[in-house]
């Protein structure tokens, strides 16, 4: 199961991407556009092990960090397609299937080192310092960045299988997770081995270290920096870590807490049996598809059908407000609760405090947002609603404007205290973040036809903007908040969804 | 109201063809699609919906050329995908009413035809319910009900009568004849019961091209003294369908009866008998090497 599993998502377009961006990250690793670092400026020899230091914290921070979303949906796919109703048919138990769905999630990111170790190998061959050593090169790789992969794959299954985190805000929580725990072990002043499930702070210290035995002035700790050259470097020698038993035993932990997550699974796994599901019911929708499949015995009145007045005009309006319904259909009391509770924060705060509360705000809106430009492909509603008039120039609009308003209203509280304030460059920067908004979701949503893609990057980036990266906040955090660049970003993006949908509609079959 | 199709034909890879120069006239009428599985009627009625651009030829609505302006059609087309999804929170209703936006229908009118509609299709009281609380039969009208939410000329429908109960069917077949007076049905299936209660014109594709178009009272006249009937031991019926297309059999006490076609009479006791529709169609698709 597993190998059949591995090769259905290997013939994906998205590991194509994935494998697309891996290759991108061991160029510029080779390259040194990628740098590994001693405070202020101190690197490695490029030998053996410094390279394999290298590959390994790219790997276990870049695949750590993204590639639960790669791996993430095998067992969704199983409830999706009813390939699950098959399986759940056979004598394959849920331990079983779980182990074959995490060794394939395993193999896939396998796949993702090895193609980093040929660009380790690499750049050894070209820029490379001193002989080759491929057990100083692999060790880290095998030690560090296969445990650190093998957790990732486990809680991908282990998401899956848990109903409330199988979506999108499973998505969510990963992300806050993986930051939680890297920042707890980066963070502790003693190394905590059995926390560092990456690996970098055992890679970090051991750099570290081998840096102020050559420059005792170095500062303690250790960088890593993405296209950003360090100014006359100074040299030192790495010689890699030594694989005693009090390294390697915290590693063979994480294999077998890896192995215990994915068994974890197992026991929250369903067996695609959908009536265990919580679905939620209302008053009077208590039946389920069984039940409901059940002819009624009451005689049915006949109905003529009337004819509709030939002469129609179409109505923007009508179509505006279903839209906004649709967005805001099936979220329960609790949501409207908490949006209303958020925007009253951002009435309640002031200054930098309300432009924090108003990223929260829209970072909460994130699973609503994510499903634009893509649900006709989630819901598999493509070919009755694209074959409606002017799917481009009448349903795109609509469905902005509507998303459109919602992040404006859910973002009322900090309009009205800039207006009273006078805070002019926020009130920009809100104007900008309400056209940007929507426009990245749906850009996204209609080039990959996909939510995930939207949720990585919204979380990512607002995970970013709460920590005051100017060129990217366009909440507003900052007073160098670029609006005017995210206006202008939020008219390009429009206009990119509206092409690749046409595009879509007009050279690709649509039903493939 | 005239559909035209000319020299159609739709090339999935370099090697295969999912329909091939491909030619039809047609008005006002139910008009069946028949043919076996992977024949090339949804990827005909896909290019016709406006869903998938042909590689070859051209179709024509009332003389405009719809690959070029598909939303000349869309204004009055109504369609009903063979495989389809819907959005699990919404009500019947709440869908119909979203459809009926997209499709530029708002206000009482739309309100009174999806009122109707759900009528029609039986899903009155359950208008109400979450999609995700729906059968597959329940999702299968809720999708009839969209395909004729704006009142379409063209109707094409595919695969109608899958996951639907025989009452079910009865009537969507009944629904299908009052509907067809003033406009043009598209209806493919494979089952040929389907067919032959409600088509005025039926197609015969197979392997991506079209084999006969005619009335079926036309098209029964084909396979005329070439059906055959007898009883024979039920330990005779593998051998005789190496040899024979049988279109039929029926469990008898003194054996199994069963139906041939066949330009000869395979054995001296079958007798002649009046071809049935479901005879012309294997008929037609045996002379294309498929056997039963």
């Amino acid at each position: 199961m597993a190998r059949a599993d591995f090769l259905e998502r290997a013939r994906r377009y998205s590991f194509l991407i994935m494998l697309g961006l891996v290759v991108w990250l061991g160029y510029v690793t080779a390259t040194g556009s990628l740098v590994m670092s001693v405070p202020p400026n101190y690197v490695g020899e490029i030998n053996s092990p410094w390279v394999g230091a290298l590959m390994t914290v790219s790997v276990s921070l870049f695949l750590g960090w993204f590639g639960f979303y790669l791996v993430k949906g095998s067992v969704s796919r199983d409830y999706e397609t009813g390939v699950g109703q098959i399986i759940a048919t056979t004598p394959l138990s849920r331990p079983l299937y779980v182990l074959g769905k995490w060794l394939s999630n395993f193999a896939v990111l396998g796949v993702m080192i090895l193609i980093l170790m040929i660009a380790g190998i690499a750049m050894l061959l070209l820029v490379g310092e001193g002989p080759f050593d491929a057990w100083a090169l692999i060790s880290p790789l095998l030690f560090i960045a296969l445990p650190c992969m093998a957790i990732v794959a486990a809680l991908a299954v282990l998401f899956e299988t848990i109903g409330w985190l199988r979506g999108g805000l499973g998505n969510v929580v990963y992300f806050f997770l993986f930051t939680l725990v890297l920042s707890l072990s980066l963070s502790a002043k003693a190394p905590r081995p059995l926390l560092d499930f990456t690996g970098i702070r055992l890679v970090g210290d051991g750099v570290g270290h081998a840096a102020q035995v050559a420059y005792p002035g170095s500062d303690p700790g250790f960088a890593f920096q993405i296209l950003n050259e360090i100014a006359t470097p100074q040299r030192f020698r790495y010689d890699g870590i030594d694989w005693t038993a009090g390294v390697l035993l915290p590693r063979i932990f994480f294999m077998l807490v890896a192995f215990g997550l994915a068994m974890l699974a197992a026991v929250f796994f369903d067996r695609f049996n959908t009536s265990k599901s919580t679905v939620r019911r209302r008053k009077g929708a208590a039946l389920s598809a069984t039940e409901a499949a059940v002819p009624e015995a009451a005689p049915r009145p006949e109905v003529r059908l009337t004819p509709l007045v030939a002469t129609r005009r179409f109505s923007f309006l009508a179509l505006y407000i279903v839209e906004l319904k649709m967005l805001l259909k099936g979220r329960r009391w609790w949501w409207y609760a908490i949006t209303a509770g958020l925007v009253l924060l951002q009435l309640a705060a002031s200054g930098d405090s309300t432009a924090a509360m108003l990223a929260i705000t829209w970072l909460w809106m994130i699973l609503l947002l994510s499903g634009l430009g893509n649900r006709e492909s989630q819901h598999n509603t493509r070919e009755m609603v694209f074959s409606a008039p002017r799917p481009v120039l009448n349903q795109l609009p609509a469905l902005w404007l509507a998303a459109l308003t919602v992040i404006a209203l859910t973002g009322s509280g900090a309009f009205v205290r800039y207006l009273l304030g006078g805070d002019t460059p926020r009130l920009l920067a809100w104007f900008g973040s309400v056209l940007f908004i929507p426009a990245l979701a749906s850009a996204l949503g209609v080039l990959t036809l996909s939510r995930k893609p939207f949720e990585v990057v919204y979380v990512t980036w607002m995970y970013l903007i709460l920590n005051g990266v100017p060129p990217l906040d366009f909440v507003g955090m900052t007073p160098a908040s670029p609006w005017l660049f995210y206006m202008l970003l939020a008219i390009g993006l429009f206009a990119l969804a509206a092409f690749a949908r046409k595009w879509q509609l007009r050279d690709r079959n649509l039903s493939t | 109201m005239r559909l035209t199709i000319e020299h159609l034909s739709k090339q999935y890879r370099r090697d295969f063809w999912g329909l091939r120069e491909f030619d039809l006239d047609v008005g006002p009428g139910v008009i069946g699609l028949l043919g076996p599985n992977g024949a090339g009627k949804s990827t005909l009625m896909r290019m016709l919906a406006t869903i998938t651009q042909p590689t070859e030829g051209t179709i024509t609505w009332d003389g405009v050329d719809i690959v070029r302006s598909p939303d000349t059609l869309r204004a009055s087309l109504g369609y009903l995908p063979q495989d389809f999804g819907v959005y699990q929170n919404l009500t019947g209703r709440e869908f119909l009413e979203y459809l009926a936006a997209i499709k530029g229908l708002g206000g009482t009118s739309a309100r009174r035809r999806i009122d109707e509609l759900l009528i029609v299709v039986n899903l009155g009281d359950a208008a109400r319910r979450p999609l995700g609380s729906y059968s597959g039969g329940m999702k299968q009208r809720v999708g009839i009900a969209q395909a004729l939410l704006n009142d379409p000329q063209l109707l094409i429908v595919d695969e109608p009568t899958v996951g639907l109960d025989p009452e079910e069917r009865v009537r969507f077949r009944n629904l299908l004849s009052d509907l067809s007076r003033a406009r043009i049905i598209l209806f493919s299936t494979h089952i040929v019961s389907d067919v032959e209660a409600t088509a005025t014109e039926i197609v015969v594709i197979h392997k991506g091209r079209k084999l006969r178009h005619a009335p079926p009272e036309k098209l029964l006249q084909l396979p005329e003294g070439q059906v055959w009937q007898w009883v024979i031991p039920s330990e005779a019926l593998p051998a005789l369908k190496q040899q024979h297309i049988i279109s039929g059999t029926v469990r008898r006490q003194d054996g199994i009866q069963v139906r041939v076609v066949s330009a000869d009479s395979p054995s001296p006791e079958a007798q002649p008998v009046p071809p049935s529709l479901e005879d012309v169609y294997l008929h037609l698709v045996s002379g294309n090497g498929v056997k039963q």
